[in-house]
């Protein structure tokens, strides 16, 4: 069988041009996650959600008045949060900035970013807010017990986002359809 | 076209007739229709214009709007995608537009300038930056923007430019609707024109029918003349038949009347004169044959008035006098019931009739108007001049049209109804009882008044009363001087040197003719017909008078006769006699110089005066 040997041959060409092909685009991602643009991309949205998203009260929206965005766990920002958000508003309102290591009970916040610690990770962290008028928002991972209502993904070098209606719904926050639009997948769709 | 006669076609004058002021008006109009289609197609043309613009201002509100609505949309749809920087997502949403072909453009800026975009052609232009701005127009292009709002801030702009219809493609579509009015007018004009033309046709029409109107009036207007005419000629034809049949009856009664009365007056005279044994008794007898004898004549007088053949008297007369005259007499007829009342016109012009028949004429009228006003009344008599148009005279036989005395006997009585006036001249027609009326009174003042060349009618109302008048032609010539008629003498002798030739075709009325010539004294001869005169004028040279009847046999009546005679022997004296004396009356009714006449039946005493008064002469 002179046939095989050649056969194999091929195969193991193809083979390293796969693997050459995944490292290249591995290469590529990792070049364009740049962390300083993503979290600057984030940080930008973190307020931009607001208009998109339906509170069951104003109260629930603006607690202590303003449009508070918490970040809960390890804070990716730094001072890109506070560039971000200054000068903007919210309906009007003012963009107050929360940090918390942990919760315990109702945080008071609009939005919260949870990025976890050691302390409390992320899960927990969505575990405490579940029920509560607050706009959870996630990084990526995997584990769909660590998800918020909107969970940031890499797409297409682009930041993008996921979106769980149903967890929404449970909440008591309607999101936009323009947002639903633009995520890269929703969950709870058609329910 | 016939005028209907008029007053003035009459004058012989023909007034020409303006145009009807309709017809004028229908002729501006008429010359006014270009000016007024030109005004209309002008106005159409206008009208298009404006409805033009209009549709043109409405379309371009109505793309406006269009176009502003989908950017709305957009701008409402893209602005999770510009809030989030999702350039893929905005640019789906942009390139929905090419589902419109009419958008040429569409595109989203944001903060930065430009954010996506779609292009029907890939070289069209962009500005690098776009601000929120109204509508607006630019070669041929619409450019709408509207701002991407959310939550109160502005995200960004989406900018529209949409393809408008091309200016030379609306002109073709504006040239259709001008084209379009164009005809409109055209036809607006035409639908004038024929309707001006059907106008005037109609006019003519009624013109025409109009002309027609008047043609057929002035027929219908001839037949009722013509039917006027000839109902008169048929009541003159009647009235001529029965004056012929009535004169002639009236003559041969005449002939016989003189015999009897000439006998009866001999009779009694000798009576008077012892002649004849006086007898009371013969006397009576005599006197009564003779009234009723008188009677008789009086009533063939009536007869020979009525067939207009009585002998005619005429002297110019003046009606005022005449009317003055009788009015004692009839004062005295008519009674205290009734008012007599005159009313005479002064200057009133003489007229040539028979004094003495017209007087008979007016008594008789008078006394017709007396039993027509049973309870009393008033009479009037009334004179005036006249003048008888060619209008009046044409539906009266023979009468000319001129001048003319009227006299008229008004009466305020009874009236009589159409069928009566229609009758009332017929002899023997009478509305009084039997034994009242002879029924010739009326004859007789229509044979009168005929004879004498006038008219007479009867105006009459039941109720009210009656009117006859009597015109009688105005006479020109100047007064002859009238002889005073002397008082009559005792009856005139003749003596046996004067010879008198009488000539008389029936026997009894020549004997009795020449016995009482000869009684007066006169020496008689006779003949019976005109060769038997002449051949005894030859033989009798002394003859100096011939009395002639008119009516003669043998080829030469009495008139040829005197004119023959007076030819041979100029010294010869003519009296004619007649008791129908038509052939007397000839030239306007007056009898020719050195020729008398005396009329059947007369008396011995009118006999004897008239023949004394001719050789006398």
């Amino acid at each position: 069988m002179r046939g095989a040997p050649q056969f194999h041959r091929w195969r193991a060409s193809a083979c390293w041009s796969i693997v050459l092909l995944v490292i290249s685009a591995g290469l590529e991602v990792a070049r364009s996650q740049d962390p300083s643009l993503e979290y600057a991309v984030k940080a930008t949205y973190l307020h931009k959600f607001g208009p998109f998203v339906e509170w069951p009260s104003a109260a629930a929206e603006f607690p202590g008045g303003s449009f508070t965005v918490c970040i809960v766990g390890n804070d990716p920002f730094g001072a890109l949060l506070d560039r971000a958000t200054a000068g903007q508003t919210v309906a009007g309102h003012q963009i107050a900035i929360h940090r918390l290591d942990r919760i315990a009970g109702n945080p008071g916040c609009s939005v919260l970013y949870a990025t976890g610690s050691q302390a409390q990770p992320v899960a927990d962290i969505l575990a405490v807010v579940r029920g509560m008028p607050i706009l959870t928002v996630t990084d990526g991972d995997a584990n769909a017990g660590a998800r918020g209502i909107i969970n940031f993904v890499i797409a297409d070098d682009r930041v993008r986002f996921e979106i769980d209606t149903h967890v929404a719904a449970v909440d008591g926050l309607t999101i936009s359809s323009k947002l639903l639009g633009l995520a890269v997948h929703v969950t709870g769709e058609g329910r | 076209m016939k005028d209907a006669p008029t007053k003035s076609a009459a004058r012989g004058e023909h007034p020409v007739k303006p145009r009807s002021v309709t017809a004028h008006a229908t002729l501006r109009l008429w010359r006014l229709t270009p000016t007024i289609a030109l005004a209309t197609v002008i106005a159409l043309l206008s009208a298009g214009a404006l409805l033009a613009h209009y549709v043109d201002r409405a379309t371009e509100r109505q793309e406006v709007d269009e176009v502003s609505v989908q950017a709305r949309v957009l701008a409402a749809t893209v602005t999770a995608a510009v809030a989030f920087n999702d350039r893929h997502a905005a640019q789906e949403y942009v390139n929905a537009m090419r589902a419109n072909p009419q958008i040429e453009v569409s595109a989203i800026y944001d903060a930065g300038g430009m954010f996506v975009n779609y292009r029907q052609t890939p070289d069209t232009a962009l500005p690098d930056t776009v601000q929120p701005d109204e509508p607006r127009f630019a070669r041929d292009r619409l450019v709408v923007t509207a701002p991407v709002t959310e939550g109160g801030a502005v995200l960004g702009t989406v900018y529209l430019r949409s393809l408008t219809e091309p200016f030379a493609l609306r002109l073709e579509r504006y040239t259709v609707i001008g084209l379009l009015m164009t005809m409109a007018s055209v036809v607006v004009a035409v639908l004038g024109a024929t309707h001006m033309q059907q106008r005037r046709a109609n006019e003519e029409l009624a013109r025409r029918a109009e002309q027609l109107t008047v043609v057929n009036e002035a027929l219908e207007a001839q037949i009722e003349q013509r039917e006027k005419a000839e109902e008169a000629l048929r009541q003159s034809q009647k009235m001529e038949a029965i004056g012929q049949l009535t004169g002639g009856v009236a003559h041969d009664f005449n002939n016989l009347l003189q015999v009897i009365y000439g006998s009866l007056e001999r009779l009694s005279r000798r009576l008077a004169n012892g002649t004849l044994a006086p007898n009371a008794e013969a006397a009576r007898f005599i006197d009564a044959a003779t009234r009723a004898s008188e009677r008789a004549a009086t009533l063939t007088q009536r007869l020979l008035a009525f067939s207009r053949r009585q002998p005619l008297a005429p002297k110019p007369l003046d009606l005022n006098a005449l009317v003055a005259g009788l009015l004692e007499l009839l004062g005295r007829t008519l009674g205290e019931t009734i008012r007599i009342e005159t009313v005479l016109a002064g200057g009133l012009w003489r007229v040539f009739a028979d004094g003495n028949q017209l007087e008979n004429a007016l008594l008789n009228l008078a006394v017709n108007a007396r039993d027509a006003m049973p309870r009393g009344g008033r009479l009037i008599l009334e004179t005036q001049n006249v003048r008888l148009d060619e209008n009046f005279a044409r539906g009266v036989e023979d009468l000319r049209p001129g001048d003319y005395v009227l006299v008229s006997v008004t009466d305020t009585g009874v009236g009589m109804t159409k069928e009566v006036v229609a009758k009332a001249f017929d002899p023997f027609f009478t509305t009084k009882d039997i034994g009242q009326g002879t029924g010739l009174g009326l004859s007789q003042v229509y044979g009168f008044v005929r004879q004498s060349g006038g008219h007479v009618r009867i105006e009459s109302e039941v109720g009210k009363g009656t009117s006859l008048k009597l015109y009688l032609p105005r006479f020109f010539q100047l007064e002859q001087p009238t002889v005073d008629e002397a008082t009559p003498l005792p009856v005139p002798l003749g003596s046996r040197h004067e010879a008198i030739l009488v000539v008389e075709d029936e026997d009894d009325v020549r004997k009795f003719t020449c016995d009482t010539l000869h009684e007066l004294g006169y020496d008689v001869r006779e003949a019976a017909n005109g060769p038997g005169a002449l051949q005894a004028l030859e033989s009798n040279p002394g003859l100096r008078l011939m009395f002639t009847d008119i009516g003669l046999p043998g080829g030469l009546n009495g008139r040829e006769l005197a004119d023959e005679a007076r030819k041979r022997w100029p010294g010869l004296k003519v009296v004619l006699t007649t008791g129908y004396t038509r052939d007397a009356i000839v030239r306007q009714g007056m009898l020719e110089a050195g020729v008398e006449l005396i009329v059947k039946p007369f008396t011995e005493a009118d006999l004897a005066r008239k023949i004394r008064e001719v050789l006398d002469r």
